[in-house]
Protein backbone atom coordinates (compact mmCIF):
# COMPACT_ATOMS: atom_id res chain seq x y z
CA UNK A 1 0.00 0.00 0.00
CA UNK A 2 1.35 3.77 -1.08
CA UNK A 3 2.12 5.71 1.78
CA UNK A 4 0.73 8.64 0.42
CA UNK A 5 -2.61 7.00 0.18
CA UNK A 6 -2.35 5.24 4.16
CA UNK A 7 -1.94 8.70 5.30
CA UNK A 8 -4.88 10.08 3.32
CA UNK A 9 -7.34 7.46 4.66
CA UNK A 10 -5.75 7.56 8.85
CA UNK A 11 -6.87 11.65 8.16
CA UNK A 12 -10.09 10.77 6.90
CA UNK A 13 -10.93 7.94 9.86
CA UNK A 14 -9.15 10.37 12.73
CA UNK A 15 -11.69 12.64 11.16
CA UNK A 16 -14.75 10.38 11.23
CA UNK A 17 -13.81 9.40 14.80
CA UNK A 18 -14.23 13.58 15.64
CA UNK A 19 -10.45 13.49 16.75
CA UNK A 20 -10.40 17.36 17.17
CA UNK A 21 -7.94 18.50 13.96
CA UNK A 22 -5.15 19.70 15.53
CA UNK A 23 -4.68 16.32 17.69
CA UNK A 24 -5.33 14.59 14.46
CA UNK A 25 -2.55 16.63 12.53
CA UNK A 26 -0.33 15.71 14.64
CA UNK A 27 -1.10 11.83 15.06
CA UNK A 28 -0.85 12.10 10.76
CA UNK A 29 2.86 14.21 10.71
CA UNK A 30 3.94 11.93 13.34
CA UNK A 31 3.07 8.56 11.13
CA UNK A 32 4.34 10.40 8.07
CA UNK A 33 7.50 11.12 9.74
CA UNK A 34 7.89 7.62 11.47
CA UNK A 35 7.28 5.80 7.92
CA UNK A 36 9.57 8.33 5.93
CA UNK A 37 12.47 7.60 8.45
CA UNK A 38 11.54 3.32 8.81
CA UNK A 39 10.63 3.13 5.30
CA UNK A 40 8.33 0.52 5.84
CA UNK A 41 5.00 -1.26 4.66
CA UNK A 42 2.52 1.23 6.22
CA UNK A 43 0.42 -1.67 6.99
CA UNK A 44 3.19 -3.83 7.91
CA UNK A 45 4.24 -1.13 10.77
CA UNK A 46 1.13 0.32 11.75
CA UNK A 47 -1.79 -1.81 10.68
CA UNK A 48 -4.98 -0.63 8.87
CA UNK A 49 -5.59 3.10 8.88
CA UNK A 50 -9.12 2.62 10.29
CA UNK A 51 -7.40 0.60 13.07
CA UNK A 52 -4.74 2.52 14.04
CA UNK A 53 -6.97 5.78 14.02
CA UNK A 54 -9.21 3.85 16.29
CA UNK A 55 -6.06 3.13 18.97
CA UNK A 56 -5.15 6.71 19.10
CA UNK A 57 -8.71 8.01 19.51
CA UNK A 58 -9.30 5.49 22.52
CA UNK A 59 -5.49 7.08 24.04
CA UNK A 60 -6.77 10.66 23.51
CA UNK A 61 -9.99 9.96 25.44
CA UNK A 62 -9.89 7.32 27.68
CA UNK A 63 -13.56 7.70 28.16
CA UNK A 64 -14.69 7.01 25.68
CA UNK A 65 -12.67 3.94 24.75
CA UNK A 66 -16.23 2.32 23.94
CA UNK A 67 -15.56 4.03 20.44
CA UNK A 68 -18.39 5.87 18.32
CA UNK A 69 -21.89 4.26 18.40
CA UNK A 70 -22.18 1.08 15.53
CA UNK A 71 -24.08 3.02 12.96
CA UNK A 72 -27.82 1.32 12.47
CA UNK A 73 -27.99 -1.91 9.99
CA UNK A 74 -28.73 -1.16 6.73
CA UNK A 75 -28.55 -4.54 5.56
CA UNK A 76 -28.46 -7.94 6.94
CA UNK A 77 -28.26 -11.35 5.32
CA UNK A 78 -28.00 -14.69 7.54
CA UNK A 79 -27.32 -17.98 6.09
CA UNK A 80 -27.99 -16.90 2.69
CA UNK A 81 -28.30 -20.36 -0.08
CA UNK A 82 -28.52 -19.36 -3.74
CA UNK A 83 -28.23 -22.54 -6.70
CA UNK A 84 -27.54 -21.31 -9.89
CA UNK A 85 -27.53 -24.20 -12.58
CA UNK A 86 -27.17 -26.90 -11.01
CA UNK A 87 -24.06 -25.44 -8.88
CA UNK A 88 -24.30 -23.84 -5.58
CA UNK A 89 -22.34 -20.02 -5.66
CA UNK A 90 -23.79 -18.87 -2.08
CA UNK A 91 -23.36 -21.34 0.49
CA UNK A 92 -24.58 -19.95 3.56
CA UNK A 93 -23.53 -16.50 3.70
CA UNK A 94 -23.69 -14.19 6.21
CA UNK A 95 -23.13 -10.09 6.26
CA UNK A 96 -23.95 -7.12 7.67
CA UNK A 97 -23.46 -3.22 6.48
CA UNK A 98 -24.05 -0.34 8.82
CA UNK A 99 -24.52 3.28 8.59
CA UNK A 100 -20.79 5.09 8.34
CA UNK A 101 -19.40 1.73 7.14
CA UNK A 102 -17.96 0.69 3.60
CA UNK A 103 -17.73 -3.01 3.11
CA UNK A 104 -15.73 -4.61 0.42
CA UNK A 105 -16.79 -7.77 -0.94
CA UNK A 106 -14.38 -9.84 -2.50
CA UNK A 107 -13.47 -13.32 -3.58
CA UNK A 108 -12.10 -15.41 -7.00
CA UNK A 109 -14.41 -14.84 -10.18
CA UNK A 110 -18.06 -16.86 -9.89
CA UNK A 111 -18.29 -17.27 -5.89
CA UNK A 112 -21.24 -15.53 -6.43
CA UNK A 113 -20.55 -11.72 -5.30
CA UNK A 114 -22.57 -10.41 -8.41
CA UNK A 115 -25.20 -12.74 -7.17
CA UNK A 116 -25.13 -11.49 -3.48
CA UNK A 117 -25.44 -7.84 -4.79
CA UNK A 118 -28.45 -8.25 -6.69
CA UNK A 119 -29.88 -10.43 -4.14
CA UNK A 120 -29.39 -7.38 -2.13
CA UNK A 121 -31.04 -5.05 -4.83
CA UNK A 122 -34.22 -7.30 -4.41
CA UNK A 123 -33.17 -8.67 -8.22
CA UNK A 124 -32.92 -12.11 -7.61
CA UNK A 125 -34.28 -14.06 -4.67
CA UNK A 126 -32.64 -16.30 -2.47
CA UNK A 127 -32.97 -20.10 -2.09
CA UNK A 128 -32.60 -19.83 1.78
CA UNK A 129 -31.69 -17.64 4.59
CA UNK A 130 -32.53 -14.08 5.42
CA UNK A 131 -32.22 -11.04 4.23
CA UNK A 132 -33.37 -7.48 5.06
CA UNK A 133 -32.32 -4.02 4.02
CA UNK A 134 -33.70 -1.32 5.54
CA UNK A 135 -34.37 2.02 3.38
CA UNK A 136 -33.66 2.78 -0.29
CA UNK A 137 -31.31 1.14 -2.30
CA UNK A 138 -28.83 2.53 -4.97
CA UNK A 139 -27.53 -0.11 -7.00
CA UNK A 140 -25.04 -0.28 -9.96
CA UNK A 141 -24.70 -3.30 -12.07
CA UNK A 142 -21.21 -4.48 -13.32
CA UNK A 143 -22.14 -3.90 -16.97
CA UNK A 144 -25.02 -2.13 -18.42
CA UNK A 145 -26.90 -0.05 -15.89
CA UNK A 146 -27.12 3.01 -18.07
CA UNK A 147 -30.21 3.61 -20.88
CA UNK A 148 -27.90 4.03 -23.84
CA UNK A 149 -30.19 6.30 -25.74
CA UNK A 150 -30.66 9.06 -23.15
CA UNK A 151 -28.06 11.82 -22.38
CA UNK A 152 -27.14 11.52 -18.93
CA UNK A 153 -28.79 14.85 -17.96
CA UNK A 154 -32.48 12.85 -19.13
CA UNK A 155 -31.15 9.76 -17.19
CA UNK A 156 -30.50 12.15 -13.78
CA UNK A 157 -34.01 12.88 -14.18
CA UNK A 158 -35.75 9.79 -14.56
CA UNK A 159 -33.48 8.25 -12.06
CA UNK A 160 -33.84 11.77 -9.34
CA UNK A 161 -37.48 11.33 -9.64
CA UNK A 162 -37.81 8.14 -8.90
CA UNK A 163 -36.20 9.50 -5.34
CA UNK A 164 -38.19 11.92 -4.68
CA UNK A 165 -35.78 14.96 -6.60
CA UNK A 166 -36.79 17.49 -8.68
CA UNK A 167 -35.66 17.87 -12.06
CA UNK A 168 -33.21 21.11 -11.65
CA UNK A 169 -32.35 18.66 -8.61
CA UNK A 170 -31.79 15.78 -9.87
CA UNK A 171 -29.58 17.41 -12.76
CA UNK A 172 -27.68 19.31 -10.55
CA UNK A 173 -26.61 16.42 -8.11
CA UNK A 174 -26.06 13.96 -10.99
CA UNK A 175 -23.63 16.59 -12.30
CA UNK A 176 -21.68 17.41 -9.06
CA UNK A 177 -21.22 13.69 -8.94
CA UNK A 178 -20.29 13.38 -11.94
CA UNK A 179 -17.78 16.21 -11.61
CA UNK A 180 -16.35 14.50 -8.10
CA UNK A 181 -15.53 11.35 -10.89
CA UNK A 182 -13.72 14.74 -13.08
CA UNK A 183 -16.54 14.30 -15.83
CA UNK A 184 -18.27 17.12 -17.44
CA UNK A 185 -21.64 15.52 -17.52
CA UNK A 186 -23.85 18.38 -18.16
CA UNK A 187 -23.23 18.86 -22.09
CA UNK A 188 -22.36 15.11 -22.48
CA UNK A 189 -24.30 12.80 -25.73
CA UNK A 190 -26.38 10.27 -25.12
CA UNK A 191 -24.72 7.31 -23.26
CA UNK A 192 -24.13 4.97 -26.11
CA UNK A 193 -21.43 7.25 -27.54
CA UNK A 194 -19.43 7.26 -24.00
CA UNK A 195 -16.55 5.26 -23.46
CA UNK A 196 -16.64 2.60 -21.64
CA UNK A 197 -15.18 4.05 -18.31
CA UNK A 198 -17.15 7.19 -18.89
CA UNK A 199 -20.54 5.07 -18.84
CA UNK A 200 -19.14 3.35 -15.87
CA UNK A 201 -18.89 6.31 -13.71
CA UNK A 202 -22.39 7.20 -15.27
CA UNK A 203 -24.09 4.37 -13.70
CA UNK A 204 -22.12 4.81 -9.98
CA UNK A 205 -23.73 8.38 -10.36
CA UNK A 206 -27.19 7.09 -10.98
CA UNK A 207 -26.57 4.59 -8.19
CA UNK A 208 -25.79 7.50 -5.50
CA UNK A 209 -28.28 10.43 -6.49
CA UNK A 210 -30.79 11.27 -4.45
CA UNK A 211 -28.48 9.78 -0.95
CA UNK A 212 -30.52 6.44 -1.06
CA UNK A 213 -29.58 4.70 2.56
CA UNK A 214 -27.57 1.72 1.45
CA UNK A 215 -25.36 1.70 -2.46
CA UNK A 216 -24.61 -1.09 -3.52
CA UNK A 217 -21.55 -0.96 -6.69
CA UNK A 218 -20.26 -3.67 -8.28
CA UNK A 219 -16.74 -3.39 -9.53
CA UNK A 220 -17.97 -0.05 -10.23
CA UNK A 221 -14.26 1.04 -10.94
CA UNK A 222 -13.91 -1.26 -13.84
CA UNK A 223 -12.63 0.78 -16.93
CA UNK A 224 -11.67 3.90 -14.82
CA UNK A 225 -8.67 5.07 -15.40
CA UNK A 226 -6.03 5.29 -12.16
CA UNK A 227 -6.98 9.11 -11.37
CA UNK A 228 -10.75 8.25 -11.99
CA UNK A 229 -10.77 5.22 -9.60
CA UNK A 230 -8.95 7.22 -6.84
CA UNK A 231 -11.83 10.13 -7.07
CA UNK A 232 -14.22 6.99 -6.85
CA UNK A 233 -12.74 5.76 -3.99
CA UNK A 234 -12.60 9.31 -2.41
CA UNK A 235 -16.09 9.36 -3.26
CA UNK A 236 -16.74 5.92 -1.47
CA UNK A 237 -14.72 7.50 1.41
CA UNK A 238 -16.85 10.80 1.90
CA UNK A 239 -20.20 8.61 1.22
CA UNK A 240 -19.43 6.70 4.63
CA UNK A 241 -17.79 9.49 6.43
CA UNK A 242 -21.18 11.44 6.08
CA UNK A 243 -22.64 8.01 7.84
CA UNK A 244 -24.33 6.16 4.93
CA UNK A 245 -23.41 2.11 4.30
CA UNK A 246 -22.09 1.09 0.84
CA UNK A 247 -21.50 -2.41 -0.02
CA UNK A 248 -18.71 -2.58 -2.88
CA UNK A 249 -17.44 -5.49 -5.39
CA UNK A 250 -14.04 -5.02 -5.09
CA UNK A 251 -10.70 -6.89 -6.16
CA UNK A 252 -8.41 -8.48 -2.79
CA UNK A 253 -5.87 -6.24 -4.19
CA UNK A 254 -7.74 -2.82 -3.50
CA UNK A 255 -9.68 -4.97 -0.36
CA UNK A 256 -6.28 -4.71 1.28
CA UNK A 257 -5.41 -0.82 0.19
CA UNK A 258 -8.92 0.43 1.26
CA UNK A 259 -10.07 -1.66 3.72
CA UNK A 260 -12.98 -0.67 6.20
CA UNK A 261 -14.12 -3.85 6.69
CA UNK A 262 -14.30 -6.74 4.41
CA UNK A 263 -16.13 -10.14 3.49
CA UNK A 264 -14.71 -12.15 1.50
CA UNK A 265 -16.56 -14.98 -0.54
CA UNK A 266 -15.63 -18.46 -1.53
CA UNK A 267 -13.42 -19.48 1.28
CA UNK A 268 -14.98 -18.85 4.66
CA UNK A 269 -18.19 -16.41 4.40
CA UNK A 270 -17.11 -15.30 7.73
CA UNK A 271 -16.26 -11.68 8.09
CA UNK A 272 -11.99 -11.24 7.45
CA UNK A 273 -12.46 -7.84 9.66
CA UNK A 274 -15.09 -5.56 10.55
CA UNK A 275 -15.03 -2.00 11.48
CA UNK A 276 -18.34 -2.04 13.47
CA UNK B 1 4.98 -27.79 18.59
CA UNK B 2 5.85 -24.85 16.94
CA UNK B 3 5.80 -21.72 19.19
CA UNK B 4 4.81 -18.05 17.77
CA UNK B 5 6.95 -15.27 18.77
CA UNK B 6 5.32 -14.48 22.33
CA UNK B 7 7.20 -11.20 22.97
CA UNK B 8 4.37 -8.85 21.31
CA UNK B 9 1.71 -10.26 23.79
CA UNK B 10 4.55 -9.98 26.88
CA UNK B 11 5.78 -6.46 25.67
CA UNK B 12 2.04 -5.22 25.99
CA UNK B 13 1.87 -5.42 29.88
CA UNK B 14 5.48 -3.02 29.75
CA UNK B 15 5.95 -0.88 26.95
CA UNK B 16 5.31 1.78 28.74
CA UNK B 17 7.49 0.85 31.59
CA UNK B 18 9.82 0.67 29.29
CA UNK B 19 9.30 3.67 26.98
CA UNK B 20 9.30 5.71 30.59
CA UNK B 21 12.62 4.00 31.17
CA UNK B 22 14.34 4.66 27.89
CA UNK B 23 12.91 8.53 27.86
CA UNK B 24 14.46 8.52 31.50
CA UNK B 25 17.59 8.57 29.80
CA UNK B 26 16.88 11.89 27.56
CA UNK B 27 14.07 13.22 25.30
CA UNK B 28 13.59 11.09 21.70
CA UNK B 29 11.03 10.77 19.13
CA UNK B 30 8.87 7.78 18.54
CA UNK B 31 10.77 6.29 15.91
CA UNK B 32 13.93 6.73 17.74
CA UNK B 33 12.42 4.98 20.79
CA UNK B 34 11.52 2.11 18.09
CA UNK B 35 15.20 1.62 17.72
CA UNK B 36 15.87 0.91 20.19
CA UNK B 37 13.40 -1.53 21.94
CA UNK B 38 14.40 -3.35 19.04
CA UNK B 39 18.02 -3.10 19.81
CA UNK B 40 17.54 -4.57 23.16
CA UNK B 41 15.92 -7.39 22.08
CA UNK B 42 12.26 -6.66 21.44
CA UNK B 43 11.87 -7.00 18.19
CA UNK B 44 9.83 -5.01 16.15
CA UNK B 45 7.56 -2.65 17.76
CA UNK B 46 3.98 -2.15 15.59
CA UNK B 47 3.43 1.74 15.30
CA UNK B 48 -0.40 0.63 16.50
CA UNK B 49 1.23 -0.58 19.77
CA UNK B 50 3.96 2.44 20.04
CA UNK B 51 2.18 6.33 19.68
CA UNK B 52 -0.68 4.91 21.67
CA UNK B 53 1.39 4.08 24.62
CA UNK B 54 3.13 7.57 24.19
CA UNK B 55 0.33 9.42 23.72
CA UNK B 56 -1.77 7.51 26.77
CA UNK B 57 1.28 8.88 28.68
CA UNK B 58 1.23 12.08 27.33
CA UNK B 59 -2.22 12.60 28.25
CA UNK B 60 -1.66 11.62 31.86
CA UNK B 61 0.93 14.26 32.40
CA UNK B 62 3.87 11.53 32.51
CA UNK B 63 5.71 13.16 29.08
CA UNK B 64 5.72 16.32 27.16
CA UNK B 65 5.67 16.40 23.45
CA UNK B 66 8.33 19.04 21.49
CA UNK B 67 7.85 19.73 17.86
CA UNK B 68 11.33 19.97 15.83
CA UNK B 69 11.79 20.84 12.22
CA UNK B 70 12.99 17.10 10.45
CA UNK B 71 15.56 16.92 7.84
CA UNK B 72 13.69 18.22 5.09
CA UNK B 73 10.80 15.68 5.46
CA UNK B 74 7.68 16.83 8.76
CA UNK B 75 8.73 17.61 11.97
CA UNK B 76 9.06 15.11 14.58
CA UNK B 77 7.70 15.07 17.64
CA UNK B 78 9.90 14.48 20.93
CA UNK B 79 8.96 13.21 24.24
CA UNK B 80 10.43 14.38 27.32
CA UNK B 81 10.01 12.74 30.72
CA UNK B 82 7.92 15.59 33.06
CA UNK B 83 8.44 15.09 37.07
CA UNK B 84 5.20 13.14 37.44
CA UNK B 85 6.32 10.69 34.63
CA UNK B 86 9.76 10.27 36.74
CA UNK B 87 7.77 9.41 39.41
CA UNK B 88 5.57 7.01 37.88
CA UNK B 89 8.76 4.96 35.93
CA UNK B 90 10.18 4.77 40.14
CA UNK B 91 6.71 3.35 41.35
CA UNK B 92 5.93 0.95 38.16
CA UNK B 93 9.85 0.08 37.85
CA UNK B 94 9.75 -1.35 41.57
CA UNK B 95 6.30 -3.53 40.97
CA UNK B 96 7.68 -4.68 37.92
CA UNK B 97 10.65 -5.91 39.69
CA UNK B 98 8.91 -7.63 42.31
CA UNK B 99 6.39 -9.35 39.42
CA UNK B 100 9.81 -10.32 37.65
CA UNK B 101 10.85 -11.74 41.07
CA UNK B 102 7.78 -13.59 41.48
CA UNK B 103 7.71 -14.97 37.78
CA UNK B 104 11.63 -16.46 38.48
CA UNK B 105 10.76 -17.55 42.02
CA UNK B 106 8.04 -19.78 39.93
CA UNK B 107 10.19 -20.96 37.55
CA UNK B 108 13.02 -21.72 39.46
CA UNK B 109 10.49 -23.64 42.35
CA UNK B 110 9.16 -25.38 39.31
CA UNK B 111 13.14 -26.41 37.41
CA UNK B 112 14.20 -27.68 41.41
CA UNK B 113 10.91 -29.80 42.07
CA UNK B 114 11.79 -31.85 38.67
Amino acid sequence: MRTATWIEQLAHELAALDVPSADAAAIVVEAESHLGEAAADPLAAFGAPAAYARLMADALAPAASAGPAAGRVRARVAGVHKRYRGRTVLDGVDLTVRDGEAVLLIGPNGCGKSTLVRILAGLQRPDGGRVAVDGSVGYAPQHGGVAPHLTPSEQFVLFGRARGLSRAAAIRDGVRLADQLAWDAARAPVAAALSGGTRQKLSIVLAALGEPDLLLLDEPYQGLDLDSAQRFWELLWDWRDRGRAALVVAHARDALERADAVVELGRASAPLRSAA
Amino acid sequence: MKRTDQRPAWLRGVLDLCLLALLDEGEAYGYELARRLEELGFGAIPGGSLYPALLRREKLGHLRAEWRAGDGGPGRKYYVLTPAGRAALSEERAAWRAFAGSVEAALAGAEAAR
